[in-house]
């Protein structure tokens, strides 16, 4: 009885018309695209962006070049130089350079930094166009959003 | 109307609309496909090159356009140079004998929407539609590559296999209609009442099944496939003539299309053509009817591509020599059977 | 080289071969004879270069072993560093590393589902494996950040604890995956096209699988009950309870069915997990610098594609002497040849396919 069961399953094709069912459910349903780039889906606030510098309210740096993430990091992107200033009570940076090229966004400098100077951004944006888009300085480190692609594919023939 | 009008501008014209009707149906299936396969996967498919993408096959022509055209040193450059155009010209030489509606009376002149008729149609146009399996041969071995011509030997068993079930369901078919002319047939339908694919849906099946895998589609399309080892007999090509092969591979999807609709779901006539209360029906033309049904089985590949995998080749050639022809011997056998005991 | 043999090389670049993985065959008239994989194309020297970073800056690099299954490798390290240095994971850590790594065998699976039926011609399953993958995907990004290259797992524990709103949605998630699943069982369990192309494909008995070092979803099809979580538990599997999927023939399909009931396992899983989640803390007290003694020490885990298992010698200091990676899809690799001796050539992408290999961890 079975085995006349499945021959004739197999005979009209049932097999099949469920596949097909499948994806014509599928050909109806509303798609999950989204339409980038005319609509842009904000990342998680736990993101792993590009890792920036901040400021504190008063617009003082947050960075106190004490190098722990530069001894943290794994693929060595950083080289850091502070100096204290006379009569300041906190060393700031005078070389903070940072290569995107060899970060791997695991987020130990993120982790480790005592004053959360650095911290990961939304970006996410991060082609260049030449090395030195690559490579950011003191200033760069600070940079987001329009400035921050400026820095990265600033001369580029074709803008966004 | 003039002698030189009808016997000239007119059968101009038709042979023009003859080559012109294949590449639109074409351009519009390089959208259909790419579209519709997208939508059943739950991505949008092209939709940036003009609405909803309707310019990506000006797009995908233009790029094919502007390649390089490539033959190798040791290529056979006569027949290399032909194949395209013999898997083109059988497709475009099959639609002469297509029927595409009734005639159309205007003023005095009879306007016939076909550029041939002839008592034996179905034959001869499922003879042109052969000529292809040379084009494909030409291809494979005028590559002068070992992968090429396993691509076109596999396809032209492919072909030539089941071409068996495709003219033994056939037969049903004139059986049916005591003819073999295409026009008569759809007017057997008409006069019957019943389209014959209600009428014998396992010559349909088969039918339909053989048609696929003549023109390597999925899920018979091992020998084209970008996964396999073996990339097909359009390997070596590039540019125009690849495109060549792109679009006759579509233009044989029509013509195959449009032979489904003329023998087993009535031409051009409308739903249910015995059913006087549905006459209104009649107010759309005939052509426009034919259209959409050939649509309908064009998305039907479309859809079949989308979801089934692919069969091997010694599954293939196994299905076919085991399951189809038998089933279409048995198939014929029936219906002649019930035809000899009206 | 047989006087009717022809070599065909399926290339690095190839559609199907999952990576850069090259693959020179000897067919004899559509016969494969032989199978001989050529590899090292990614090789990025993993191994050394650990040599020279700290215990924990190995973690992050890890995750680009199986790069489709990140989870699992840091686990898998982790667990090592913290039975060599004798560091005592907290429960609450525990089982979100269980839930973690469920959820990465989930993520992992869907996406081989995709990639088998691609290659075998079947595209859709492709698109829908993925969609569901995202989900999974989005998790994780709101869980710690990213989504492949995930470093979630930490020397000690995980790196954030699980809130309410997030076992919420994962529990969300979950919910949404047997629908997805039914699909992809409704357009390949019972086609006949499917069934064709791997039923009787690329068997192997038990006993050659285990003599070929095969493990993991591949051993068990072919009926061989060995999974680490049930054998050897690590992190608190052995409170769970779930059940190990067995196949018979050890074909392309059972591998295949397999696959599948491991998802629904997983889902399990982490349900059970999530239940049963203890109070505590997600992260022992680990010192920042770890020094370990010299010693040597093996931990292995049920990767999703096979038993996964690292070897570090200490020598004291911040950083490892020697770590060894006992790849899954490395020795898996080895029983392609097996498989694959008298089967037609386009069933070689098909076996390969149900293998699930990633040429990160072969080539490391």
């Amino acid at each position: 009885m079975k085995r006349i069961g499945a021959f004739l399953k197999s005979f009209f094709l049932v097999d099949m018309v469920r596949g097909l069912a499948v994806t014509l459910r599928h050909y109806f349903s509303r798609k999950v695209t989204v339409p980038y780039p005319e609509k842009v889906q904000e990342p998680a606030p736990r993101f792993r962006g590009l890792p920036r510098l901040h400021r504190d309210e008063t617009g003082e740096p947050l960075c106190i070049a004490c190098k722990l993430c530069q001894k943290s990091c794994g693929t060595n992107c950083f080289d850091i130089e502070g100096r204290k200033a006379e009569g300041a009570k906190l060393m700031r940076p005078v070389k903070f350079d940072w290569k995107l090229e060899r970060c791997s966004f695991c987020g130990f400098c993120v982790e480790v930094c005592p004053t959360s100077a650095i911290r990961f951004s939304p970006e996410f944006r991060l082609t260049g166009v030449r090395r030195e888009g690559l490579l950011f300085h003191l200033d760069d480190m600070y940079l987001q959003g329009e400035a921050l692609q400026e820095h990265l594919c600033g001369g580029c023939r074709r803008q966004g | 109307m003039t002698p030189f009008v009808a016997d000239v501008l007119i059968p101009v014209g038709k042979i023009v609309a003859v080559i012109l009707y294949p590449m639109v149906m074409v351009v519009v299936m390089i959208w259909l496909e790419r579209r519709v396969v997208a939508l059943m996967q739950g991505r949008l498919g092209p939709n940036r090159v003009g609405f909803q993408g309707v310019l990506q096959p000006v797009a995908d022509a233009v790029k094919l356009f502007f390649k390089e055209d490539i033959i190798q040193r040791q290529a056979d450059r006569l027949l290399f140079n032909i194949s395209p155009l013999l898997v083109m010209a059988s497709s475009l030489l099959a639609f002469c004998f297509v029927p595409l509606g009734e005639p159309i009376r205007i003023g005095t002149y009879t306007l016939t929407l076909w550029i041939a008729e002839s008592p034996v149609g179905l034959l001869i146009v499922l003879g042109l539609s052969s000529i292809s399996v040379f084009g494909v041969i030409f291809g494979g071995w005028a590559s002068n590559s070992k992968y090429p011509l396993m691509g076109a030997l596999r396809s032209v068993v492919q072909v030539l296999s089941y071409e068996i079930p495709t003219g033994l369901t056939v037969l049903t078919v004139a059986f049916l209609a005591r003819s073999m002319d295409l026009v008569e047939i759809v007017r057997r339908q008409e006069s019957s009442g019943v389209w014959y694919g209600f009428l014998m849906p396992v010559s349909f099946i088969v039918f339909w099944i053989s048609a696929v895998a003549e023109t390597n589609r999925a899920p018979f399309d091992l020998p084209e496939a970008e996964s396999e080892l073996v990339a097909g007999y359009h390997t070596e090509y590039s540019g125009m003539k690849f495109a060549y092969f792109y679009m006759a591979e579509y233009a044989h999807m029509v013509l195959v299309s449009s032979l489904v609709v003329i023998l087993f779901f009535g031409g051009w006539l409308p739903p249910f053509p015995g059913v006087r209360a549905l006459d209104f029906l009649d107010v759309v033309p005939g052509f426009v009817w034919y259209l959409v049904k050939i649509m309908f089985f064009l998305y039907l590949y479309v859809w079949m591509r989308a979801t089934f995998p692919r069969y091997r080749f010694d599954s293939l050639i196994r299905l076919v020599w085991k399951w189809l022809i038998p089933l279409a011997f048995v198939n014929f056998l029936v219906v002649a059977l019930v035809r000899y005991l009206r | 080289m047989a006087f009717n043999e022809i070599e065909l090389n399926m290339g690095p670049q190839h559609p199907s071969t999952h990576g850069v993985l090259r693959l020179k065959l000897a067919v004899d008239n559509e016969v494969v004879v032989r199978v001989e994989p050529v590899l090292g194309y990614l090789h990025r020297g993993m191994e050394k270069l650990w040599e020279s970073l700290t215990y924990v800056q190995v973690v992050p690099l890890t995750d680009r072993l199986d790069y489709l299954a990140s989870l699992s490798n840091n686990l898998a390290y982790v667990l090592t560093v913290e039975k060599l240095a004798g560091i005592e994971v907290p429960r609450r850590a525990r089982y979100i590393r269980i839930v973690l790594a469920e959820l990465q065998r989930l993520a992992s699976h869907l996406a081989w589902a995709g990639f088998m039926a691609n290659d075998i011609g079947a595209m859709s399953v492709l698109l829908y494996g993925f969609e569901a993958r995202e989900e999974i995907l989005d998790l994780f990004e709101a869980y710690c950040g990213a989504r492949l290259t995930v470093h979630g797992i930490r020397i000690g524990g995980v790196v954030q604890d699980l809130d309410a709103a997030l076992v919420s949605r994962i529990r969300t998630v979950l919910s949404r995956i047997p629908k997805r699943l039914a699909d992809i069982r409704a357009l390949l369990d019972e086609n006949r096209i499917w069934k064709e192309r791997t039923v009787g494909i690329g068997p192997i008995t038990a006993a050659d699988a285990i003599d070929l070092g095969l493990t993991g979803p591949a051993l068990r099809a072919s009926g061989v009950a060995w999974d680490m979580r049930k054998d050897v538990p690590y992190s608190s599997y052995d409170e769970i309870d779930f059940e190990v999927p067995l196949g018979r023939n050890g074909d392309c399909y059972d591998r295949y069915l397999v696959r599948l009931e491991e998802i629904c396992q997983s889902i399990r899983i982490v349900g059970q997990a999530l239940d049963g989640l203890p109070e505590g803390e997600h992260m022992a007290k680990v010192p920042r610098a770890l020094r370990i003694p010299p010693a040597e020490a093996y931990h292995a885990i049920e990767a999703p594609k096979g038993v996964l298992g690292f070897t570090i010698r200490s020598n004291g200091t911040d950083k490892p002497e020697r770590v060894k990676m006992r790849s899954p899809s490395f020795v898996n690799l080895q029983s392609l040849e097996h498989m694959c001796v008298g089967c037609l050539f386009p069933d070689v992408v098909g076996i390969l396919g149900s293998l699930d290999i990633v040429l990160g961890e072969i080539d490391k």
